[in-house]
């Protein structure tokens, strides 16, 4: 094998209209839902270029990340929408170094300023919950009929509050 | 000019006559405004003098009015045929209408009246260049050089045109004196550089290699030579010719340089005794060892593992192609198959490349459902199943193809190549439409891949779609033209063009196919036009090496594929016209208008006129303004061709584009075939004969040129009146060769296809020829359901419904049932069906319509 290490095979670009079609079709496998057509003008909007991305393995698209930014109270969040990987790049941590891309994104972000990143996981889904508290996340509340149609319908609310210069909690 | 030798017409009264001097001043200076000024005040007293007509006349082409231009100019030169002033003007207006012979007379004209004028004599041997009048292109520079001796341009002008006749022992005495005599100059001197290059090369053609690197040392070691990377490879080329040892060390130098050129390999090895296009057993080692040093030596180079692989063979082969795959599907080199596939002319390195990358594939197979293997890599896993897709299409196993890619985009459904290929397979097996709509997915995942955009395009045109394709190369043209085609052909896309036309071919019309088959020879009459520049150019700036290939290069123009594609294809358009010149009339069904594309062209008209009004504004000065003496192509006023197809020069226009191809194309039998088509038509028939024979000698089993001889055979049996009596003896000699009196064409006929039984295409020719001698339909039917080849049966599908078989329906069944991937093979309707479904509006998006979810 090469020299390379893994993280440097893991590259980043920003989602664009040009490049939605490739979102998309990561959508379409990775997840069991449809997104709208305003989930897919949003995450292309100029201001969440930093927290929409698409994640790249030797230079081949294989997962993305798409939030966005919800001000209340004078505090700005960042809602995680999705974040997948294509099951055969799993285990290999791209999950881990795309979240902690998407933390140091929060973290530098200044026009808002981010106060935190929360996310929904259906309450089925343990594992996806553990990847999260390994990155500092914590369960924050119970979101119950969350999803209409798929089961189970409840989903955990699963947050990690963002510090200006936060260490980096691994 | 001698105040004496004034003919009284031409005499002015002073004051008009510093008018005139003042005339040819603005006219120089470009102030076509007052020169017009000036002209006019000298008419009103002498409305006859000719050479200020002619002046009044350039001056009136320059600020756009070239028909008022034109006018006047003839008529000045009617008035003084004696002036030389008269004649250059005339002359520059006919090289402005690229009509080089006239303007060279026009010059040669004007040279009898004033024999050394520079400015004339410097544009004579413009035009004799690029007329390719060598003779007199010498005396031209010749001329030149005896009144100039002190310019240096005039010393290389003359070299270039004894090289260009072929006398290179001449150009090689000019050079040498040119070098004695030259003084001052200065230091690092590109154009000395290049001058002594130039003269170089003129000893290696010359075969005086020895003479040939005195000079190159010399020069190099006074720096008089500057270009290093020129010196160290004419260095190694001559030193190679001349059988010297010092090559090998010189070629090794360039691999030091740029260790992934293969000249250089090549060279080196030929230094050694070693000659790569033909390998032996005595000398394979050898080689090998030594691309194997430089391999270690040069760890990032490709070509010497590259070129390893050309001349290995057997074990060895195995030994090296498996390094050389692993690593660069590892990599992730898409180019891989592409950089290989010329290995696979031997079979025994084409198993060995297969054998590898199967054994590889399966220590990396894996479900597309779980996380790969820890110790694989999952991209190296995609890039092995896309390369033995590639292998196994090029074998022509189009299922298993489509088996590895579908694997692989369950796996991995982002990689666009994946979609590429497997449209490309589609195509292969006879899916346009399936083959369009891949690559469509592979354009939608990546919009601003110009690439992908054109591939997509060009899939859509092979579907037969043509407004489609059109909208899709209009997401990358230039926003302001007209319409995307015309931005298109403006950039002189060959490929565009050809796509276009041929698409409109297989639709059925004629006209459009005709006018983009047009648009490509006119790109070649421009490509033709452009070097003119560069006959005063390049002697100008000494670039004089570079130059003597592009004369070259222009020189086997039309032998480019896509000149001689569209020349017969244009050529059997006109022939198919002339024989039904109902076709020229008749709509046919695609070309009648639907409401969008009533729509689109109302949109273009508008912004048409919107360009034109902007063009206005941006000008508002417009009359003063220098449009030069080029004419510029006229408004396009046929713009569905209709008008090509008609006239009564159908035949005439053929030959015109066929013509190149006789030297260029030689070697290709359609330009035979199309030739004859031609000439038979004319009834040229000793031309016709000629043809045939051509064709005869290149392949003398072609199907095509078997219907020809039995056209032929016809025609001149039915002849009432046989042409002159030489040419009718000629003819008739050469024909008896290739179809003997003795014979029948019946017989001819069933002889021919008895011993092409087993080819498809033989056996069409044979149904065609004997339908034509008019055998019965059944016979004919019979015969042709018995070739059922891919090539071939769409052909055959096409001239069934020519005779109006009625088992039509049935052939395509068969063919459905052997061409299981092909769609077209489909009914009219089921056809029509499959080209719409290839234009959805997001074909992702489509695919996800059955998610129970929603997310908003």
């Amino acid at each position: 094998m090469s020299l390379r290490t893994p993280s440097s095979r893991v590259s980043f670009a920003a989602v664009t209209p040009n490049n939605l079609g490739t979102v998309r079709k990561l959508n379409s496998v990775l997840f069991p839902i449809k997104y709208s057509e305003k989930f897919y003008s949003d995450i292309v909007q100029p201001d969440v270029e930093d927290f929409c991305q698409l994640i790249y393995y030797n230079d081949i698209p294989v997962g993305t990340m798409c939030c966005r930014v919800e001000e209340k109270d004078g505090q700005a969040k960042l809602y995680l929408m999705t974040l997948a990987v294509l099951a055969p790049y799993r285990s290999r941590g791209i999950g881990s170094q795309s979240l902690q891309h998407l933390i140091d994104a929060a973290v530098a972000h200044t026009k808002p300023k981010i106060t935190a990143i929360y996310l929904h996981v259906q309450v089925s889904n343990d594992d996806a919950k553990k990847f999260y508290e390994r990155h500092g996340f914590k369960e924050t509340g119970l979101y119950e009929n969350y999803y209409k149609k798929i089961t189970p319908h409840d989903a955990w609310i699963l947050q990690r509050d963002i510090e200006a210069k936060a260490v980096e909690v691994q | 000019m001698p105040p004496a030798g004034i003919p009284p017409a031409r005499a002015l009264p002073s004051k008009e006559s510093s008018l005139f001097k003042e005339v040819l001043h603005y006219y120089e200076d470009r102030q076509l405004k007052k020169g017009l000024k000036a002209a006019d005040s000298i008419l009103k007293k002498f409305p006859n003098h000719g050479e200020t007509l002619c002046m009044k006349g350039l001056i009136l082409t320059h600020l756009g009015r070239r028909e008022e231009g034109l006018e006047l100019v003839k008529q000045g030169v009617r008035l003084d045929l004696t002036s030389h002033i008269c004649w250059h003007v005339f002359g520059l207006i006919q090289k402005g209408q690229k009509n080089y012979e006239e303007a060279l007379k026009s010059y040669t004209q004007a040279l009898r009246f004033d024999k050394e004028n520079m400015n004339i004599l410097r544009d004579a041997a413009h035009l004799q260049t690029q007329l390719r009048l060598y003779d007199g292109l010498v005396e031209t520079r010749h001329t030149l050089l005896r009144l100039r001796p002190q310019l240096r341009q005039n010393w290389i002008g003359l070299a270039v045109a004894y090289h260009l006749s072929g006398n290179l022992a001449e150009a090689k005495t000019v050079l040498e004196q040119f070098e004695r005599i030259v003084k001052n100059v200065p230091d690092y001197d590109v154009e000395m550089s290049e001058v002594l290059l130039y003269h170089i090369r003129v000893l290696e053609d010359l075969g005086e290699y020895t003479e040939a690197l005195t000079l190159l040392d010399a020069n190099a070691k006074s720096r008089a030579i500057i270009d290093r990377v020129a010196i160290q490879e004419f260095r190694a080329r001559i030193l190679s010719k001349a059988g010297k040892d010092e090559a090998q060390q010189a070629w090794q130098g360039l691999i030091e340089q740029n260790a992934d050129c293969y000249d250089y390999y090549k060279g080196y090895l030929s230094s050694r005794g070693v000659d790569v296009d033909a390998i032996t057993d005595e000398n394979r080692d050898k080689a090998l060892q030594s691309l194997h040093d430089f391999s270690q030596q040069f760890s990032k180079a490709s070509a010497p593992l590259r070129m390893a692989l050309e001349l290995a063979s057997g074990a060895k082969f195995a030994e090296l192609v498996q390094p050389y795959l692993e690593t660069r599907l590892e990599k992730g080199v898409p180019s891989l198959f592409a950089d290989l596939k010329s290995l696979y002319r031997s079979p025994e390195k084409r198993d060995a490349i297969e054998s590898a990358v199967t054994a590889l594939l399966s220590t990396l197979q894996h479900p597309p459902t779980v996380p790969s293997p820890p110790d694989t890599d999952p991209t190296e896993y995609i890039w092995a199943l896309y390369f033995l897709a590639q292998h196994y299409s090029f074998l022509g196993n189009h299922k298993k193809a489509i088996e590895l890619l579908d694997e692989a985009i369950a796996h991995t459904p982002t990689l666009p190549e994946l979609y590429m290929f497997k449209a490309r397979v589609l195509k292969r097996a006879g899916d346009p439409f399936g083959a369009a709509k891949n690559m469509d997915l592979a354009r939608t995942l990546d919009l601003q891949d110009r690439f992908l955009n054109t591939k997509a395009g060009k899939y859509r045109l092979r579907a037969g779609l043509v407004e489609g394709a059109v909208e899709l190369f209009g997401l990358f043209t230039k926003k302001d033209a007209q319409s995307p085609s015309h931005d298109l052909e403006d950039m002189q896309s060959l490929i565009y063009l050809t796509e276009e036309a041929d698409a409109q071919l297989r639709n059925g019309n004629l006209a459009m196919a005709l006018k983009k088959y047009d648009a490509i020879h006119k790109i070649f009459d421009v490509f033709e036009d452009d070097q003119f520049d560069f006959h005063g150019y390049s002697v100008r700036k000494f670039t004089v090496n570079i130059y003597m290939n592009l004369i070259q290069w222009e020189d086997t123009l039309r032998s480019h594929p896509a000149y001689v594609h569209s020349a017969i294809e244009a050529s059997r358009i006109l022939v198919r016209v002339y024989d039904d010149p109902k076709l020229a009339s008749k709509p046919s069904s695609e070309s009648e208008l639907s409401s969008a594309e009533k729509k689109a062209k109302k949109k273009a008209k508008k912004a048409e006129k919107k360009v034109q009004e902007e063009a206005k504004k941006a000008n508002p000065n417009a009359t003063n303004e220098d449009k030069g003496l080029d004419v510029s192509p006229p408004k396009d006023e046929d713009p569905d061709g209709t008008k090509l197809l008609q006239g009564p020069d159908l035949l005439e226009r053929a030959v015109k584009v066929l013509k190149p191809l006789t030297t260029m194309a030689k070697d290709n039998v359609n330009v035979w075939i199309a030739i004859y088509d031609v000439a038979i038509r004319r009834k040229k028939y000793l031309q016709a004969v000629q043809a045939l024979n051509h064709a005869h000698m290149l392949n003398a089993d072609s199907p095509e040129l078997h219907i020809r001889l039995v056209d032929f055979k016809r025609r001149w049996l039915s002849l009432s009146e046989k042409p002159s009596e030489d040419a009718s003896l000629a003819t008739s000699s050469a024909i008896l060769k290739l179809l003997p009196d003795e014979v029948s064409v019946e017989v001819f006929n069933s002889q021919y296809l008895q011993h092409h039984s087993s080819r498809a295409d033989a056996i069409l020719a044979a149904a065609k020829v004997s339908r034509t001698l008019g055998a019965p339909r059944e016979e004919v039917e019979a015969s042709l359901f018995n070739a059922l080849n891919a090539d071939t049966a769409l052909a055959i599908v096409a001239f069934l419904s020519e005779i109006r078989s009625p088992r039509e329906e049935e052939f395509r069944t068969a063919c459905q049932g052997k061409f299981e991937l092909s769609t077209l093979f489909l009914s009219p309707a089921d056809l029509a069906a499959a080209r719409k479904a290839v234009v959805q509006k997001d074909p992702v998006a489509e695919a996800v319509e059955d998610k129970a979810e929603t997310i908003s």
